[in-house]
């Protein structure tokens, strides 16, 4: 199966790629936000260059995923400077704020979002999307890194003074985590379409079978995922934690106070 | 794009612009060879913009996928070193108005592609060759 651009698809077609977009960049900014808080706490100047470059990769990946809206006739300004914040589709994973100084957290968060990441893509290679398809493996390509950086990390953090924070962080961040996996209005159409060619819930099996031996080898306690409870909060239907709707308002404070109309373009024409 | 200068090209040493070295896929890079008309003459325009970090054109570092002409617009398609490429719409802006250089043509599209993702072995010989000048060992 293989639908054609943007200007050809059937409202059920166009709500489903829709829907697959904005979970993507959503999540890819929003992630992208928060790494970004640690520029200059990381604890060595090593880790501020690598926390500050993969939020820029991320950045980069949902750039690729909100130019795709833009072909669908969305503005910039529509899919973020003024986007109503209970709109976003993000997983609540990547909304929650850090406590102070707790590097265990952004580590587990984001060895828990890149596995995730890296299986979302390759069910994407296949996409009957040419558009999304297309921007899959250069995504790969510079994702691999980032679940390294994060292995690694935990590697240094687990057995020793900081065990205990590294537990903390995974059974704090755990149950958002499965909402990475929570179903949007229009999964099933997802599917059918072969938009994504695999179920969120068989995503979800596999990242299990990735995380929780890795975790469980460093001596965490990983929750048992049927008996946690989903988060009242999911992101995925524009449900959010508190912490969301502060940082949505920092990040649009200055498109605000500048009274951009439209993003500033560098070097005019001429 | 982002280079390290003396990082070895195909180590892992700095993933930040993706060293990995590659395949080069089949009729890449595009140059331009055997282009006619004002597609040779938006070519030889588009030579003249270069990587805003190095000193290289953005046809030699293999970024222009294709140029295509129709009455008196252009349409450019190219892909970026990087996806978090920041100098993007610097580097978009440059080639759109490079392309606006060539007779007869008053208006052009530059459209990003991702497929082929770009790798280091599409750089020209010439683009390498500069690239070396420049103090990067490719």
């Amino acid at each position: 199966m293989s639908l054609d651009g943007p200007d050809s698809l059937t409202d059920r077609e166009q709500a489903a790629v829709e829907e697959l977009l904005f979970r993507m960049a959503d999540d890819e900014y929003v992630v992208a936000e928060r790494y970004i808080e640690w520029q200059i706490y990381a604890p060595t100047l090593e880790s501020d260059l690598a926390i500050s470059n993969i939020a820029q990769d991320e950045f980069g990946h949902a750039r690729l995923w909100y130019d795709l809206l833009q072909d669908m006739g969305y503005t910039e300004q529509e899919c973020l400077w003024e986007r109503d914040p209970k709109a976003w589709t993000h997983s609540t994973l990547v909304e929650q704020p850090f406590d102070e100084g707790d590097w265990a957290d952004v580590i587990v968060r984001s060895y828990l979002y890149d596995v995730a990441e890296n299986l979302r893509m390759e069910v994407l290679v296949d996409s009957s999307y040419p558009p999304i398809a297309d921007r899959v493996a250069k995504v790969l390509a510079e994702e691999r890194y980032h679940r390294e950086h994060a292995q690694s990390w935990l590697e240094r953090l687990s057995g020793g003074e900081h065990h205990e924070k590294l537990q903390a962080a995974v059974d704090r961040l755990f149950p958002y985590a499965l909402t990475l996996f929570a179903a949007g209005p229009h999964e099933e159409d997802i599917v059918s379409l072969e938009l994504r060619t695999e179920r969120l819930a068989d995503l979800r099996e596999e990242w299990l079978d990735i995380v929780v031996p890795f975790l469980e080898s460093l001596d965490v306690v990983v929750p048992e995922p049927d008996e946690v409870d989903l988060p009242e909060a999911t992101g995925r239907d524009g449900s959010h934690t508190d912490a969301w709707f502060d940082l949505q308002s920092e990040f649009t404070h200055t498109y605000h106070e500048l009274e951009l109309e439209e993003p500033i373009r560098l070097r005019g024409e001429g | 794009m982002s280079m390290d200068s003396g990082a070895p090209l195909g180590s892992d040493a700095c993933a930040y612009t993706d060293y990995a070295a590659g395949e080069k896929p089949e009729d890449f890079p595009k140059t331009g060879e055997g282009a006619t008309g004002v597609e040779a003459d938006i070519w030889k325009a588009l030579y003249e913009v270069e990587d805003p970090e190095m000193p290289v054109s953005v046809v030699d570092l293999g970024l222009i996928y294709n140029v295509e002409v129709e009455g008196s617009t252009a349409r450019v398609e190219m892909t970026l070193t990087y996806t978090g490429c920041p100098a993007r719409d610097m580097i978009l802006n440059d080639v759109r108005c490079a392309a606006m250089t060539a007779p007869g043509i008053d208006d052009a599209d530059v459209e990003l592609r991702y497929n082929p993702p770009w790798n280091v072995n599409m750089v020209t010989e010439q683009g390498r060759e500069q690239l070396r000048e420049f103090g990067l060992s490719v």
